[in-house]
């Protein structure tokens, strides 16, 4: 017996061998790393399953039947007890949390094993495809896997061990907190904010709902601010607002800048006094400011104290969770910064020296206004783990913690990159509709010049048409009659409009293969292949995906020539993709140029944006598209072979 | 789509501040904001509802029979307001979508079954959605093996890209163009009198053709598809079991806006198409023809417009929730928010849906109304058998807890299942006694 799926359904006996009943469902002993089956359930001839213990009656099972010890007359049922989970009702087919994985998954059958004679134990849950396969027949689970084998490739299942998963079920999760086993609660806040992802907003709040304040201040900070808006606008205000007291008021900060006015001015006045002030304050400051980001928990002293009362006031600080107390710095009585102490340094020194004699005095801070990415890099170039936020006059407003600042510098570089014309990692912003925009013109720009040529060529080809004095209407009926030239303008048109892509998508590969070619290889490496060697390979390449298109394309008029499925002469529909194969051809052998401003203007200490050279090219690979596509058109009416 | 948002966000934190104090006097603003909150599933899935396909079958119904189906309009109203309440009702209480409860009731087996007809009724849905762009931009001059595969790799990067959110209000105001049909009803100056007698007494002609279009109205009204939309637009709002009123009065709404569309195509179309003897409807050509009083020459290109957004917005939503579905039921990754490594079968069903229609309506030997039609007919089919999942689900107690079905509704919700088989098998023995 190794699978649940295959246990539903076999018959109960008792022990003078009648038959009592089908397995219905097994009870679990939810305390243990592989829980014991604690309860049988089986369904007689009754509208209700009958429940009894497994360990006093069951004597023996197998594949195909379970044995009792007893007689049924002498069967007590039992109960279902507090720490018990049936395995079909609660567990098969359910959403569960893989704590391991960090994945919500769906149960789809439960792995049991054998242990004596009449011992079943819970392995695990299985949530991979062969659980599925299984529990619709095992036979289809076995063939597909011999099939698979054929084709080299294993599929592996995939088990989930009882003391991975965290039931998502509110009734269930009494059950859990019985067992020493890694729920939710004891995970880190960014994993718990993964798996929150993940959710549908229901179960999103109900996890949220199981968090305690700190937890879900900690996880709401790990979110990003879209989704996490989302959820404190569903949550109720007091909870939403202690969570937000909880949360650093910068984290706090850009989650209220996400909320709608109303809410947010609601929520902000139901904080402490304390925590709403500073979260006004930073929202004083201009989007992507050092004031934005800068918390104002940081600890300070007088420098006139000792080390001694420098520790113990970390120590202290440390108590209340303060954010960072990886510096100490040190402020007058106006409060202006003096200096700053790192902890290294408090401890090496002696007890009672004053702080004054040992502090930094060399201070690297900024304003409140400095732009978010110099924080960053003043941060990263002198190896801070903060650095002190101070006003005009010297005052010390804050510090921006190395998390914050690091943050600051995935983005930037995001945003760089896609500048550069690389797909954005990011999937899950949701930034205003022209980033949106913007983002779809950098990834699918050929889509766009697509669009356009499309235009133009059927623009000409009704031009082409009308001037000859066909009505339009009339074109899929006319195939023998006059003015054949606009036709073949016309169909070629349509016929360039679907090979169009083809050129469009591989002038961006042979982009991405001479900017790939330049920097995998510096200028002056010595072994740089030779730029023949890198035109060779690129149209070498260009010129096999050109075989396999003419094939397919032939193979294509063939079926078409035969069933007649087009209204327009074949040889005429063989234009289109002629002229993309052509144009492939010719933009590859144009590769050398691009890779030569390239190396020049890297030599310059110029950046190129790999969008522009895409640009360039897509246009290049359009004008000469259409151009062949009419030229083609024009040869094949001239030799007549559209008659 | 952040408006949108928000506008439910302050609908559910109005429904928990009315729950709060219920005795208070000022409720009554407050209630009618949530009543306008709360009007978004229902409505947008009864206005998605009347799509391509819709627009076949009531003009194909008007033009063969005249006002003899309209009848049917009253009728179906009611299915769609069983089965669309009692959806809105298992996404508030539960939290899950439609798929999603399948699978947790009924197990492997049965949700395969039911996926499976769900794929193959909405495949053939988007198919005819595709078909309805095709007719819909050749009033336009534009040939079919031009429009489809621009129209489908559009819907492909919209659907998969997360924005369709944005296009989907330009899209409902295109589709809201079929109104138009409303203002046609009254130019044609029809027979009131005629009209209202033929809406209050059934006719039904016992033959193949009638019976037919019967199952296709049914199966265009009350599309499967609408149920998953419906309830994961319930869900994805988050909408509690407080919020069921609210859901009820929306759901009412969309569905007597759509039948009262459907009315009027068909008051339409038997007005004008069936006195000129048009038969069966060929070409979105002839459709038009219906809206002529309205627009005279014009009446082509509102009819393509309309019939172009209205179908465009069916493509976008359809393979997405179809794909959304089946990765519900068998616990796979899903939504546009995820990446393709990260939910291969969610982009692999989407993109094997829209590729299959584009190919299908590309293909010549078929007519593109006839292909709006026989979907309509096969979603019939599929229907009862949703239903029944549907009627399992709503009443069982410990899923649905105190707003589980009462015995009256179980009792409407079999009788309209038992109506649509009957119905069903009518029709297959018809066709197989060869009366066709």
């Amino acid at each position: 017996m190794q699978y649940f799926s295959q246990m539903v359904g076999i018959p109960v006996y008792d022990s003078k061998g009648e038959t009592l009943g089908r397995v219905k469902d097994l009870g679990i002993a939810t305390g243990e790393v592989f829980p014991r089956i604690t309860s049988l359930a089986f369904k007689g001839t009754g509208a209700e399953p009958f429940m009894i213990s497994w360990r006093k009656y069951v004597d023996s099972f197998s594949d195909s039947a379970v044995s009792l010890k007893v007689p049924a007359e002498e069967i007590r049922f039992s109960f279902l007890q507090p720490e018990e989970v049936l395995v079909a009702r609660d567990l098969l087919n359910r959403q569960i949390v893989d704590t391991h994985g960090l994945k919500v998954v769906r149960v789809n059958d439960l792995k049991l094993s054998q242990s004596g004679t009449n011992q079943l134990r819970l392995l695990g849950a299985e949530v991979g495809v062969r659980g599925i396969l299984r529990s619709l027949s095992p036979h289809l689970e076995n063939a597909v896997v011999k099939v698979a084998k054929l084709f080299g490739t294993d599929i592996p299942e995939n088990i989930i061990a009882w003391s991975y998963m965290d039931l998502l079920d509110k009734q269930l999760k009494d059950v859990q907190l019985s067992i020493s086993h890694r729920t939710l609660e004891q995970m880190h806040p960014a994993d718990i904010a993964d798996i929150i992802e993940q959710l549908d907003p229901r179960l999103r709040s109900e996890v949220f709902a199981q968090l305690d304040v700190a937890q879900a201040a900690d996880a709401m900070a790990e979110l990003n601010e879209d989704q996490a808006a989302e959820i404190v606008e569903d949550m109720d205000a007091s909870q939403a607002s202690r969570v937000l007291s909880e949360m650093n008021p910068d984290d706090a900060a850009e989650l209220v800048n996400e909320l709608d006015y109303e809410k947010a001015e609601a929520l902000l006045r139901m904080m402490g006094v304390k925590e709403e002030q500073a979260i006004r304050q930073l929202l004083g400051y201009k989007e992507d400011t050092a004031g934005r980001i800068m918390t104002s928990e940081f600890l300070s002293l007088s420098p006139e104290k000792t080390v001694a009362d420098a520790i113990a006031a970390v120590k202290d600080a440390e108590k209340d969770e303060r954010e960072m107390t990886n510096y100490l710095y040190l402020v007058d009585e106006h409060k202006k910064l003096r200096g700053v102490l790192s902890l290294r340094t408090l401890l090496i020194k002696n007890d009672n020296e004053k702080l004054s004699s040992i502090m930094e005095k060399e201070l690297i801070s900024c304003n409140p206004d400095t732009d978010q990415e110099d924080v960053a890099d003043a941060i990263s170039k002198y190896n801070l783990l903060a650095l002190p936020v101070v006003q005009e006059d010297g005052k010390l407003l804050g510090i921006v913690t190395v998390d914050d600042a690091l943050d600051v510098l995935e983005e930037e570089h995001e945003e760089d990159l896609q500048l550069a014309g690389a797909p954005s990692t990011n999937d899950k912003d949701n930034g205003a509709g022209s980033h949106e925009l913007r983002r779809l013109m950098t990834n699918q720009m050929w889509f766009f010049f697509w669009a356009a040529g499309a235009l133009v060529m059927v623009l000409i080809g009704l031009g082409a048409l009308a001037s000859s004095g066909v009505p339009l209407g009339e074109v899929a009926a006319l195939s023998n009659a006059g003015a054949i030239a606009g036709i073949a303008f016309l169909a070629g048109g349509w016929s360039g409009v679907l090979a169009m892509p083809i050129a469009l998508l591989m002038s961006d590969s042979m982009i991405n293969y001479t900017t790939n070619f330049f920097i995998e290889h510096d200028a002056d490496d010595e072994d740089k292949p030779s730029m023949l060697s890198f035109i060779a390979h690129g149209v070498g390449s260009a010129f096999i995906y050109m075989l396999l298109m003419v094939l397919i394309v032939l193979g294509l008029l063939l079926f078409m020539a035969n069933s007649g499925i087009f209204p327009i002469h074949v040889p005429v529909l063989f234009v289109g993709f002629l002229a993309a194969a052509v144009t492939v051809l010719i933009s590859y052998f144009t590769s050398p140029l691009y890779l030569n401003v390239l190396y020049k203007r890297a030599e310059r200490g110029k950046d190129t944006s790999r969008l522009t050279m895409r640009f360039i090219s897509d246009l290049f690979s359009l004008v000469l598209f259409v151009g062949l596509t009419y030229l083609f058109c024009y040869l094949a009416f001239a030799i007549g072979l559209v008659a | 789509m952040r408006s949108r948002k928000l506008k439910t966000n302050a609908a559910t934190e109005a429904a928990r501040t009315q729950q709060a104090n219920n005795a208070a006097p000022k409720c009554d603003r407050l209630r009618f904001a949530l009543i306008l909150g709360a009007l978004g599933p229902g409505l947008l899935a009864a206005i998605a509802g009347t799509d391509a396909g819709g627009v076949a079958t009531y003009s194909n119904g008007g033009s063969l029979f005249g006002f003899e189906m309209l009848w049917t309009c009253p009728v179906m109203c009611f299915f769609l307001i069983i089965a669309q309440e009692t959806a809105a009702r298992m996404g508030c209480v539960t939290g899950k979508g439609f798929a999603g409860l399948i699978r947790e009731e009924f197990g492997v087996r049965l949700s395969f079954l039911a996926m499976g007809a769900l794929l193959v009724s909405n495949s053939l849905e988007t198919l005819s959605e595709f078909a309805g762009v095709a007719s819909g931009m050749s009033l336009f001059g534009v040939p079919p093996f031009i429009s489809v595969p621009i129209a489908g790799i559009a819907v492909w990067l919209l659907t998969l890209s997360g924005s369709y959110k944005r296009v989907e209000k330009i899209l409902l105001t295109l589709a809201c163009i079929l109104v138009a049909y409303v203002i046609a009803g009254f130019l044609v100056q029809p027979d009131w009198g005629d009209a209202a007698y033929y809406t209050f007494v059934p006719h039904i002609e016992p033959t193949p053709t009638y019976l037919a279009l019967l199952m296709a109205n049914i199966g265009t009204t009350i599309a499967p598809w609408m149920i998953f939309f419906q309830q994961s637009n319930v869900v994805g709002k988050n909408a509690g079991p407080d919020s069921v009123p609210y859901q009820r009065i929306d759901t009412c709404v969309g569905a007597i806006v759509a039948s009262a569309i459907s009315w009027f195509i068909l008051l339409a179309t038997g007005a004008t198409l069936f006195p000129a003897h048009v038969g069966e409807i060929q070409d979105a050509a002839q459709a038009a023809m219906a809206l002529t009083p309205l627009a005279g020459n014009a009446a082509s290109t509102l009819f393509g417009l309309g019939l172009v957004g209205a179908s465009l917005l069916g493509a976008c939503v359809l393979p997405g929730i179809t794909s959304s579905a089946i990765c519900e039921a068998f616990g796979w990754e899903e939504g546009p928010n995820h990446s393709f490594k990260e939910a291969p079968a969610y982009h692999i069903i989407i993109s094997v849906v829209l590729v299959f229609s584009v190919i299908m309506v590309l293909n010549p030997m078929l007519n593109l109304f006839d292909i709006m039609m026989v979907a309509q007919v096969v979603n019939g089919v599929l229907l009862p058998i949703l239903m029944i999942y549907m009627v399992k689900i709503a009443s069982d107690k410990r899923v649905m807890g105190a707003h589980r079905n009462s015995k009256i509704w179980t009792g409407l919700t079999w009788f309209a299942i038992v109506a649509i088989i009957c119905l069903t098998i009518t029709l297959f023995v018809m066709q197989f006694l060869g009366l066709a």
